[in-house]
């Protein structure tokens, strides 16, 4: 199964048509399109309905998570029904459940929040502000962890927009790594498992990491790869060309498709 | 803004480029020194690196600005990474 992953495309009301023609032909090379958080410029309900005049009818179903920018002004639940509503699907603590040729992939989703990461991170304690920046990201990784681990799938995504490495931050100041992510997150990964963890946030980040226990993570943001979205593809068995290599693959080769 | 130190008067500028609601941005860098203010970073669109230079020249009058910030240029999707 093929996924395609963003983050941060920062959608205005002024942004329209600058990236539905980036998703011509998506179908053949993707099942799902993933975009891990800053949908809008700063949450204004006008810039979520740009967003989704633009993606509505897009061919392959969009699966996202809001980003902080997205909260900004203070309108998230307007914003997440907009985009509900044009079809684009917002998970915060939920999942979504792909099925293709007889596998399922899951995708389990939320926003995630900072904090800093193991040996330099802030901890529970002191000021009630203090503490509620703490609890706010505990909430979050401990909704991530329960929707990987109830995830009945063959596939399964971390999809958040806050980074649970460090690597994936290399670039941005070390001074700001606190407000970019959070260890928690990598915890509620490797505790309950995934194949992959996406996220996006740090603009001058680096696309690669890999949590303590081991899974891929990826940094999805739009200035960090450049490109429209990046594709996924799990298993080399899993027909990872698009459609067009495939049947050419297919046509040479004189077999059936199958 | 009124006489201070540089290093303030970046840090006002990079707050109110995030907090103006014609511009929204946390990633510009904002550099000042010696009446010039050179700003660096990409974004999605024109009309928000307009939106920046001219919230700068609200604040910064008598700056000359450097405007170095740059409007997203995309690449191909390019080839799939196989996760094992």
């Amino acid at each position: 199964m093929r996924i395609a992953a963003v983050a941060d495309i920062h959608f205005g009301t002024e942004s329209g048509g600058t990236y539905r023609r980036h998703l011509e032909g998506i179908e053949h090379r993707a099942d799902v399109l993933l975009i891990a958080g800053d949908l809008t410029r700063v949450g204004e309900p006008d810039e979520a309905q740009a967003l989704a005049d633009e993606l509505r009818g897009a061919p392959i179903p969009v699966v996202g998570v809001l980003g902080n920018h997205d909260f900004h002004a203070e309108r998230a639940k307007e914003v997440v029904d907009i985009l509900e509503h044009a079809g684009i699907r917002i998970l915060e603590g939920e999942t979504f459940v792909l099925e293709k040729g007889g596998r399922r992939l899951a995708i389990a989703g939320v926003k995630g929040f900072g904090g800093g990461f193991a040996g330099a991170c802030g901890s529970d304690f002191g000021e009630p502000e203090m503490k509620s920046f703490i609890r706010h990201t505990h909430e979050h990784a401990e909704r991530l962890g329960a929707a990987l681990d109830s995830a009945r799938a063959d596939y399964r995504i971390a999809l958040m927009h806050y980074a649970p490495v460090p690597e994936t931050l290399h670039g941005e100041r070390l001074e700001i790594y606190p407000f970019l992510g959070s260890y928690l997150l990598a915890e509620a990964v490797d505790q309950t498992g995934a194949d992959l963890a996406l996220h996006g946030h740090a603009h001058a980040g680096s696309e690669r990491g890999t949590t303590p226990g081991g899974v891929p993570v990826r940094n999805v943001a739009l200035p960090v790869i450049g490109r429209p979205y990046k594709i996924y593809c799990f298993g080399e068995d899993e027909g990872c060309e698009d459609d067009d290599t495939l049947t050419g693959l297919v046509r040479a080769s004189g077999t059936a498709a199958g | 803004m009124s006489e201070q130190p540089d290093a303030y008067t970046a840090a006002h500028v990079h707050e109110a480029l995030a907090q103006d609601p014609r511009v929204g941005e946390l990633g510009i860098g904002v550099e000042i020194s010696d009446g010039l203010v050179t700003l660096q970073g990409v974004v999605p669109t024109e009309e928000r690196r307009g939106a920046i230079e001219d919230v700068v020249r609200e604040l910064l009058p008598e700056h000359e600005i450097r405007n170095r910030v740059s409007v997203e240029e995309l690449r191909e999707a390019g080839e799939p990474e196989v996760i094992a």
